[in-house]
């Protein structure tokens, strides 16, 4: 199985229905997109999957940091 | 009666005919989302739905939409469904007058019946969780207040905040959280960022809804959401002390989270459907590890979608960002008559005001922009003659027609902050911000010809009255 967003490999199962054998809960472990196996095929299917939600390695890298990061105050002022 | 818990105000939504249960068998995708959202494209006064028949699920629970009209919303605080809108805020802002309400601590709350803890939590297991939207990147928790406090002064209670925050569930103890710059939150996990210290928070799920009103109301950094719910139920608001982190939490809630923001950690997050009726981009956002989980048995999801506007959120936020607007710049400026900030949580608001010299009204816009709301919001403001309601769109399009001149009734300021969800920003985050100044102009602006309004006649008043009868009289007869 590949990720229907950024076609990683690396996918793990996050939950199992309650009721056996209805559905499973994935995780891509590359862009943690999640989604349960009896979703329609726009959202579990790479080839379905809609070219503007498609994430790259670029669109990781380049996501904006919310919130920035502060820099650290000196010990003496912690 | 206010209510205590979620399930009172299903229960009153239910007895005034505003809960309506979906009985068929629904996939969690897409049918509770969808559903939600034809909320919305139904016209007015659509009703709470609750799902308890989900595919794969044994006890799953949802409620969606409980506060997604105006007669929702008016039975959340307690109002007859039929309230028209200007009255649920002109109540709204009568009640916020007696703020502060101080709570009143209860022992044994509901949600102290189960509980796991570490590496045996596993949300999966304990709420049904569904996505959105089809670009959402995950399962989102998007109705939980987030309690945290002020690491430097952290036995403050009006500095401890409510807020609500979207939350990605993206493992089986971790999610991803969003504290917009401008919310109080942002400030807390600044303070405790920059000392290289976790912040701890406490998350509650499946309210009561005063305080799902309150963790949307932009109150001033001090000011206790719990003081204030209590101001606006009208009774002091019951609160209960949470386990691990000792924080004061809503005692009639389903589920509590505790756990902390990791400190200097961002990881990959989103995207999300917003309110701004786009989705936000992926971000590098937050990371909460979850400790404790505390819960009633069969929990009760509560959730919102959101989306193209309007949907659940715009009611939810629509007079709680109105009645902290006015009610901020009243203090300062009591000529300002009425304040409609209901679109997109006050990216653009409306305020009618009297002037007391050329210029006033401009330099209100402009006061707008720099309450605490309004450095994340109020992108554009129109403001209007005292005599025009600002609630009423067919008087403010008459004053932007017939009292703008763009010669000198435009104010644009550049590179102002706003939220970065602002899809208009540029670089996110950054906007020029707008006033239009649709005011009579009054001296020494002595620009236009607005000398001869025309006035309704002194006869009409009568009239109004001599009309509506003689319509009710007909109405009568024909019956």
């Amino acid at each position: 199985m590949i990720c229907p967003r950024c076609n990683d490999e690396h996918v793990e199962v996050l939950a199992d229905s309650p009721v056996p054998d209805v559905w499973q809960v994935f995780q891509c472990q590359h862009c943690l997109y999640t989604w349960r196996s009896t979703e329609p095929l726009r959202r579990t299917s790479p080839e379905h999957y809609p070219e503007a939600f498609k994430m790259t390695q670029a669109d990781i890298d380049n996501a904006p940091m919310v919130p920035s990061i502060p820099p650290l105050l000196p010990e003496d002022q912690r | 009666m206010p209510y205590d818990d979620l399930r009172g105000f299903l229960e009153a939504l239910d007895e005034q005919g505003q809960l309506l249960r979906i009985s068929e068998q629904v996939k969690a995708e897409p049918d509770i989302a969808a559903a939600a959202n034809a909320t919305g494209r139904i016209g007015e006064g659509a009703p709470a739905l609750w799902f308890d028949n989900i595919e794969g699920f044994t006890n799953a629970r949802v409620a969606m939409n409980t506060i997604g009209s105006w007669q929702n919303h008016a039975i959340s605080i307690d109002m007859p469904a039929n309230t028209p809108v200007s009255e649920q805020i002109a109540e709204f802002i009568r009640r916020w007058d007696k703020f502060p309400v101080a709570p009143e601590r209860r022992d044994n709350p509901p949600w102290a019946e189960n509980s796991v803890d570490g590496d045996d939590i596993n949300l999966f297991d304990i709420l049904p969780l569904f996505r959105l939207n089809d670009g959402d990147g995950g399962f989102y928790l998007d109705k939980a207040c987030t309690v945290s406090r002020d690491p430097t002064d952290p036995d403050n209670f009006g500095k401890q905040n409510v807020g609500i925050y979207r939350l990605e569930v993206k493992g089986k103890r971790k999610l991803g959280l969003q504290p917009v710059p401008m919310h109080d939150i942002a400030i807390h996990l600044n303070k405790a960022e920059e000392r290289g210290q976790d912040l701890p928070i406490a998350i509650t799920l499946g309210n009561d809804p005063t305080i799902t009103l309150m963790g949307a109301t932009p109150l001033k950094y001090d000011q206790s959401e719990y003081e204030m719910a209590g101001a606006l139920r009208q009774k002091a608001y019951p609160i209960a002390t949470a386990p691990l982190t000792g924080f004061d939490v809503p005692w009639g809630s389903e589920v509590i989270l505790e756990g902390v923001i990791e400190s200097r950690v961002r990881e990959i997050e989103g995207p999300f459907g917003e309110f701004t009726g786009h989705y936000s981009g992926g971000r590098n956002m937050t990371v909460v590890r979850i400790d404790k989980v505390s819960y009633r048995t069969n929990p009760i999801l509560e959730s919102l979608y959101l989306g193209m506007p309007w949907t659940e959120i715009d009611y939810l936020m629509g007079p709680a960002t109105c009645v902290p607007l006015y009610q901020q710049l009243k203090a300062e400026f009591p000529e300002v008559q009425a304040v409609n900030a209901m679109y997109t949580h006050g990216l653009l608001a409306i305020i009618s005001t009297k002037k007391r010299f050329g210029g006033f009204a401009r330099a209100v816009g402009m006061r707008a922009m720099t309450t605490p709301h309004g450095l994340g919001y109020v992108k554009m403001v129109i403001m209007v003659d005292e005599d025009v309601d600002p609630f009423d769109l067919q008087q403010v399009m008459w004053a932007m027609s017939a009292k703008v001149n763009p010669a000198g009734d435009l104010v644009q300021l550049p590179n102002m902050s706003v939220l970065e969800l602002d899809p208009g920003s540029s670089p996110a985050g950054i906007t020029d911000k707008l006033i239009i100044d649709a005011t009579t102009p009054v001296a020494p602006d002595n620009r236009g010809h607005y000398s001869q309004p025309v006035k309704d006649l002194p006869e009409t008043k009568e009239w109004i009255t001599k009309l509506t009868d003689l319509i009710a009289q007909q109405a009568k007869e024909r019956k």
